[in-house]
């Protein structure tokens, strides 16, 4: 039988979880220049066989860098009014694409304090629920 | 490297042609440029197809065997060319260089597309991507640049609105588009949201349709009829993808054009008319600062100036652009060179610009980390 959920993409998470912890999102980064990738890159294209990528786990918050609500279902069935936008992730130095939420404008302007959350994104047609991510506001 | 000229030029209608293959509507844009030219198939030497999605749409691959075929030119090298949005303007450039290297003397550049959908099917394009797993739609990452444009430079809906205006209007004078109407700012703002802040008006939308260009060297022109018009530059680049860009413009584009002023040894000021990429209102307001029609961020001063109208001093997609002349993807690059003859030919009807003699064509294919995966310049002289 099917397992009743997949990851959206494999290598976005640390996974499996030690004891209670909550997951976070896996990145990497060249220990020559100091770039970070999420999704993880197989190379530095900067410093390409000078530096080596070292896994990292992303900072869980963010900044709001931009925002918009689409009003459409998306191909992959995300039903219409979603939220997305890139996050800062100002510890790591890194601008991440991510769906937010909800889909309220005024909690998901830029500048507006955000914090990681893993959960289902989407259903397939499979009735599998898709795990990915989402940000939601600290208040 | 020699210079490079274009001898025929022809498309079909843009629009929906539910009843029409690929090779019906690449058959007919063929057909009309050679005709144009007054060549027959079996002067060209060399084709070049461009289509973004009919491997995923229809199911089919080969498409520029089929349409070439279609109009009577085989047993030469064929390729397709697939570059999303900038697959016809590649395959432009791909017949360029291939004489301008010295390889042909004579070859033809089409571009073909049927994006036109039941009614309620998405296109399921970049499945591959990270973002698109995620959600991310076409309409939606242009919001997210057009929220960033208003946040920075204040950019307003009005001045957005005004750039579809602007282009139904020159459609409606253009008996190739999609849409023959009129619009009004109220119009395009009161239209159905589709990502915030871009309404279903501010979106082009879905088309069929076929484009073609017949290319060939200076010793050609001397036995041809027709009216040549050169390629004074033709430049393909692709984005740095940087993660921290400000993605209120494509530094893609600036460099892309930068480029091309210099290969064309002329500056924006030379230009006649121009034909950018609005798949989205405010693309054609940062192609005005990409292009250096204007400087960063006074993309809505520009259109509330009226200077990109048709009579204004510079008019930006006097065609009617991708908003209502219609985006069948691969065949857009192409239709817009198609325009630029016309128009620098004195052949462009109720929307012509008199006295046009440089003009200038922009597109963007696709999206990779909120960068643009290829961009191409091409600017055209009568000389």
């Amino acid at each position: 039988m099917d397992q009743s959920w997949e990851l959206v993409q494999e290598g976005l998470f640390d996974y499996p979880l030690a004891d209670r912890q909550r997951p976070a999102l896996l990145a990497n980064r060249c220990n020559k220049c100091g770039k970070t990738f999420f999704p993880k890159r197989n190379l530095c294209p900067d410093c390409f066989e000078d530096g080596n990528l070292e896994d990292i786990l992303l900072d869980k918050r963010g900044i709001i860098y931009a925002s918009t609500v689409v009003h459409v279902t998306s191909p992959v069935g995300i039903k219409a009014p979603y939220a997305y936008g890139y996050v800062e992730i100002p510890k790591n130095q890194v601008r991440i694409f991510a769906l937010f939420t909800g889909s309220d404008p005024p909690s998901f302007i830029p500048g507006q304090e955000v914090e990681l959350v893993v959960e289902p994104v989407w259903e397939n047609n499979r009735g599998q629920k898709i795990i990915g991510y989402k940000f939601k506001p600290i208040s | 490297m020699r210079e490079v000229y274009i001898i025929g030029a022809g498309m079909t209608q843009f629009g929906k042609h539910p009843a029409r293959s690929l090779r019906s509507l690449g058959f007919e844009a063929c057909l009309n440029a050679l005709r144009d030219a007054g060549v027959k198939p079996k002067e060209i030497q060399a084709g070049y197809c461009g289509n973004a999605l009919a491997s995923a749409l229809q199911g089919e691959t080969g498409v520029g065997q089929n349409v070439f075929w279609e109009a009577g030119i085989s047993g030469i090298p064929i390729v397709n060319v697939e570059n999303a949005c900038a697959s016809g303007s590649t395959a432009l450039r791909e017949g360029w260089m291939a004489i301008a290297g010295g390889f042909y003397e004579m070859v033809i550049v089409a571009g073909v597309e049927k994006t036109v959908m039941p009614k309620g099917t998405m296109l399921n394009v970049g499945a591959g991507d990270l973002e698109t797993k995620l959600g991310d739609v076409f309409p939606g990452y242009f919001a997210l640049i057009a929220k960033k444009h208003m946040e920075k430079y204040a950019t307003t809906s009005e001045q957005l609105a005004k750039v579809s205006v602007k282009n139904h209007f020159n459609g409606s004078l253009n008996p190739y588009a999609q849409f023959q109407k009129l619009m009004t700012v109220e119009e395009v703002l009161n239209s159905p949201m589709i990502a915030d802040p871009l309404t279903l008006y501010s979106c082009c939308p879905n088309s069929d349709g076929s484009a073609a260009l017949i290319l060939c060297s200076k010793e050609k022109t001397q036995n041809i009829n027709g009216r040549p018009v050169r390629i004074a530059a033709s430049i393909l680049t692709t984005g740095t993808y940087d993660n921290h860009r400000d993605i209120t413009g494509w530094e893609v584009e600036q460099r892309a054009a930068q480029k091309a002023y210099e290969m064309a040894s002329l500056g924006p000021k030379d230009l006649n008319l121009v034909e950018v990429h609005d798949a989205f209102t405010i693309s054609e307001l940062i192609h005005y600062e990409g292009l250096g029609l204007c400087s960063l961020g006074e993309g809505g001063r520009l259109i509330d100036q009226g200077v990109t109208e048709l009579s204004g001093r510079i008019p930006v997609n006097p065609s009617g652009g991708l908003l209502s002349k219609g985006h069948p993807v691969g065949a857009s690059g192409v239709a817009q060179v198609v325009e630029i003859i016309w128009q620098l030919r004195g052949e462009a009807g109720k929307r012509q610009i008199r006295n046009a003699r440089v003009g200038l064509a922009q597109i963007m294919g696709g999206n990779k980390e909120g960068d643009t995966r290829a961009c191409t310049v091409h600017i055209l002289i009568k000389d």
